[in-house]
């Protein structure tokens, strides 16, 4: 379903990523790990077109999708859920939700998907007409997740779900994200926490400064890298060191 | 569902609009019936400000860019509603070196005023795209230099605006029922652009303009079709305010102007047509009251000097007063509804619970 190659990208004279390939099949749920700056985030980036790759090709549904504008991404039916709880603080939860759906809008398709998200994401009817920024910071983080859901993506890339959040929420939205891989959505999970991001995936690729470490299925990995190293999430996140 | 109850639902969902005319349409009639002169010539002075403010809401309100050009907009209609509706006669006595083919022109008032919003969009559309594309700092800078270059340009083309000199002989059509007619219409189309499509994304782009890029929004497009349509309404606003007015000089369209609107907004909220509504109409009363203030203080001798600036001194210290106890306006981002203390924005007790600070 997308196919990512050798993709070069840099921030002015600062080269983030070095040669990456991944892909992901219809149906997949994949995580993208490693520490911060290993170029997570620059890869999300350059496949929604907020930022233009310096080399290398990206196909979506057998289409070229680098050099696009984040628009056409977004229509085409990739959506992603920033890093942050990047909702619109000001506007409610209604407008949060509409704007999601203006990507790819149909008047008549706009009830039942907030009905659906309503199924979902029981909280967000409580506080339909509430300011975005109201909201608690899980909340936040599920309305974020609806309103890229409102534009029908067929694939849903997530950064940094969990960042930020209690173990109880961050429980609750790995269940929620392994929910909608279940319904038949396509997904790019991004996650610092990876013990807990690998108990969900299919597969997983491995970054680490800019350039792809490993990939393979979450056994593997875990047979590959010593999981329990603090890097990928354990008790000291000082070290960066990968034992493969 | 019966009529009544249609009638009642949609008063409901649009109580911020019953909220806002009623009351405004109402005084106007109780004035027309009832008003001095002096009070009619305020509530409509009240009216024309209100669509200029409300036009600057459109932009600035739901882009969070400062709007530094609005006053131009304003002016431009007024110069160019002028010239096309005064007798060719009238005009070559106002301003002698005009162009030939400008004199000539005569339209009636109306359409006059309309095609001034016109000419005023047109500016604003060949200049906007790349001011649109600017962000922060530097695009405030760009659009207040841009009000400059307004300035020197209506100061100096001799051959339009009569240069520095007052442009005079304007016909008086707007009268209180016009500028409330006016006043309506362009609530109407503020609210509505606000809730479209448009405004809501537009909305979006200033909360978080990277969001909103991922979510499909074009910024620089939305921006660009709101600084059009707010200098469009700014423009025919601006040609109602001149045909109430009657003369006025570049001076009406400069950095005093630009404060006295922002102030209007701002005071009030500028993210909600109801407060750009409500600082309107508190700086209008405000400042009629203080300007009764001063020339009473002048006319009774009490001071041996006279007192000068005392409107502008207290509007500037309310505005102050107003930033520090609501940085949002009085009334806020949010419109008022129905009902009116219903306060369903209130921070919730649980909020913020689960959110746990990074280590």
């Amino acid at each position: 379903m997308l196919k990512v190659q050798d993709l070069y990208a840099s921030y002015g004279a600062i080269t983030a990523l070095h040669g990456v390939s991944l892909e992901i099949a219809e149906g997949e749920i994949v995580a993208l790990l490693g520490v911060n700056g290993a170029g997570k985030s620059t890869t999300l980036k350059s496949i929604t077109g907020v930022l233009r790759p310096v080399k290398g090709s990206i196909t979506f549904l057998g289409e070229e999708i680098a050099n696009r504008s984040p628009e056409s991404t977004v229509k085409k039916g990739i959506s992603l859920v920033p890093e942050g709880r990047d909702i619109f603080g000001s506007l409610t939860v209604e407008e949060n939700l509409r704007l999601g759906a203006y990507a790819n809008y149909e008047r008549a398709r706009y009830k039942t998907d907030l009905e659906e998200m309503f199924q979902l994401f029981p909280i967000l009817k409580e506080r339909f007409h509430q300011a975005g920024g109201l909201l608690s910071g899980g909340e936040q983080q599920m309305l974020a997740i609806a309103r890229a859901l409102m534009s029908r993506p067929k694939l849903l890339m997530l950064d940094e779900p969990s960042l930020g959040l209690s173990p109880a929420m961050t429980d609750q939205i790995f269940d929620l994200i392994s929910g909608l891989h279940q319904r038949g959505t396509t997904i790019l999970l991004v996650e610092q926490n990876a013990e807990r991001a690998l108990e969900i995936v299919d597969r997983a690729y491995l970054l680490a400064t800019g350039s792809l470490e490993f990939s393979g299925t979450p056994d593997e990995l875990k047979r590959k890298v010593d999981i329990a190293s603090v890097y990928l999430g354990g008790d000291d996140n000082d070290h960066c060191e990968v034992h493969l | 569902m019966r009529l009544p109850e249609k009638i009642s639902a949609l008063l409901k969902r649009r109580s911020t609009l019953v909220l806002l005319l009623v009351p405004l349409i109402a005084v106007g009639f109780a004035l027309q019936a009832f008003g001095t002169p002096l009070i009619l010539n305020i509530y409509t002075y009240f009216c024309v400000n209100l669509m200029i403010v409300l036009a600057l809401q459109m932009f600035m309100g739901n882009s969070g860019i400062l709007a530094w050009t609005h006053v131009a907009w304003v002016g431009i209609g007024a110069y160019a509603s002028g010239i096309l509706s005064m007798a060719p006669m009238v005009k070559s006595l106002g301003v002698p070196n005009m162009y030939p083919q400008l004199v000539e022109l005569q339209l009636p008032v109306l359409p006059a005023i309309l095609l001034g919003g016109v000419v005023a969009a047109i500016v604003a559309g060949a200049i906007g795209w790349p001011l649109m594309r600017l962000s922060n700092a530097v695009g405030v800078i760009t659009l207040f230099a841009t009000l400059i270059v307004v300035h020197v340009v209506m100061t100096q083309w001799d051959n339009v605006t009569n240069g520095p000199r007052t442009f005079f002989g304007l016909q008086e059509f707007t009268r209180l029922p016009q500028a409330l007619v006016g006043a309506i219409l362009v609530i109407l189309l503020a609210h509505w652009y606000r809730e479209s499509s448009l405004g809501l994304r537009l909305r979006a782009s200033r909360d978080d303009r990277f969001a909103a890029m991922a979510i499909g929004v074009s910024v620089v497009q939305v921006r660009y079709v709101a600084f059009v349509l707010s200098a469009l309404i700014a423009g025919i606003s601006g040609g109602v305010w001149a045909h109430f007015i009657t003369s006025f000089s570049p001076k009406a369209f400069y950095i005093t102007e630009t404060f006295l609107l922002l102030t209007m907004l701002v005071i009030g909220g500028q993210g909600s047509i109801s407060g750009a509504f409500t600082g309107t109409a508190i700086v209008t009363v405000a400042r009629e009251i203080l300007r009764q203030v001063e020339s009473g203080m002048n006319n009774s001798g009490m001071f041996s000097f006279e007192v000068y600036g005392l409107t502008e001194l207290v509007m500037a210290v309310l505005m102050v007063i107003v930033l520090i106890w609501r940085p949002n306006g009085i009334i806020g981002g949010q419109e008022i509804t129905w009902p009116l203390l219903k306060r369903k924005n209130r921070p919730d007790d649980g909020a913020g619970t689960d959110v746990v600070e990074p280590a």
